[in-house]
């Protein structure tokens, strides 16, 4: 299969005062797959995302998304769900997917619509009587229902129920059969997660420890759960 | 007639890989008859969902099926298993083979003659 690099890391490093957050990262994200970052707490997982969509700028070295650097002015083609995000308390469900066409490019409305269907949540429900799990769904629909190129979520499966996970991932996978997208996952829930990766990065420490076809780990490693203990334990 | 997941049931285990996991239980079944003739396979979004696997693992398994002709993917209409029974006795004779050169091999590198192994199969359990 021939693949396409869509997103890439030269020699990148950035510090947070004297922390390094990343040590000289150099790493391809393929296109149209669905690509799972890995890697202890504080190993840079969070600072590559941000770095994508230009919330951090780089002290070193060199960041291309599909062939440009990083800046809000392409940021119409990406969508983010930060780590921890919050959506207006005082709207509802039907009010945040309508207020999300407005301010979002590319945002599809319809889709939007249908995935909240399948996931459960009430439109007429006001976001800030959710629950965590309920508000994860929303979150990760305000994301997905957007017509874009590239798609990052910062821990999408964190804290919340076993049934909003499986639904995330169902929506995932729908999202995934509908455009080829490309998408970039962080977790700690790897075992929840890794039957959907087609790529997995390891990082330690902002740099990379280990990269491949996630097929190809099984084959030569075994489960991408257990290649992360031989790594990190 | 329209095979659903369940009668599939395709069971993963995370430290292989999936897609030869996939290929592998469909092409058994097929060559069990487990599976009607012309009956309608899941589509790659259901099995995908089932499975809680990337579409990509699914498409990739059928492609290969495809390519052996043991299922045909009709535009629009979804994917069946072959209407050709020789297709089947063709996989079913092709995994036997295998599965009868990987036995020997086994005996060849415990140092087992063929008298011995052929001895060894005699009385094994069926």
């Amino acid at each position: 299969m021939e693949m396409e690099y869509g997103i890439e890391f030269k020699n990148v490093t950035k510090a947070y005062k004297k922390k390094l957050a990343l040590d000289h990262l150099t790493v391809s994200i393929p296109t149209g797959q669905i690509t799972g970052l890995l890697g202890p707490n504080g190993a840079g997982k969070s600072t590559l995302l941000k770095m994508l969509v230009g919330l951090v700028h780089q002290d070193e070295g060199i960041i291309s998304v599909f062939g440009q650097s990083p800046s809000w002015r392409n940021n119409g083609e990406i969508a983010y769900l930060p780590d921890r995000g919050r959506w207006y308390g005082l709207q509802t469900v039907a009010e945040a997917l309508a207020y999300a066409e407005v301010i979002f490019p590319a945002f599809d409305l319809d889709l939007a619509r249908k995935m909240a269907d399948s996931m459960d949540l009430d439109p007429a429900a006001q976001i800030s009587t959710l629950s965590k799990g309920l508000e994860a769904r929303l979150n990760l629909i305000l994301c997905l229902a957007r017509r874009v190129r590239l798609i990052l979520l910062d821990e999408p499966f964190s804290g919340i129920d076993l049934v909003s996970r499986d639904k995330i991932t169902q929506n995932i996978i729908d999202s995934m059969l509908d455009l080829p997208k490309t998408i970039i996952i962080c977790t700690h829930e790897i075992h929840e997660a890794e039957s959907i990766f087609d790529h997995v990065i390891f990082l330690d420490k902002g740099q990379m420890v280990l990269a491949g076809n996630a097929e190809q780990l099984r084959a030569e490693k075994g489960s991408i759960e257990s290649v992360y203990r031989q790594l990190f334990q | 007639m329209t095979i659903n997941e369940e009668t599939l049931n395709l069971q993963l285990d995370l430290s292989k890989p999936l897609y030869e996991q996939i290929l592998h239980q469909i092409r058994y079944a097929l060559a069990r008859k487990d599976l009607e003739l012309g009956a309608k396979l899941p589509s790659v979004r259901e099995l995908a969902q089932q499975l809680r696997v990337n579409p990509n693992t699914v498409m990739r398994a059928y492609q290969e099926l495809n390519r052996d002709e043991l299922i045909e993917t009709r535009r629009g209409q979804g994917t069946f298993i072959t209407t050709k029974p020789q297709k089947i006795q063709h996989i079913r004779d092709n995994l036997a083979t295998e599965a009868v050169n990987s036995f020997i091999d086994t005996m060849q590198e415990l140092g087992m003659s063929r008298q011995t192994a052929l001895s060894l199969l005699e009385e094994g359990e069926w």
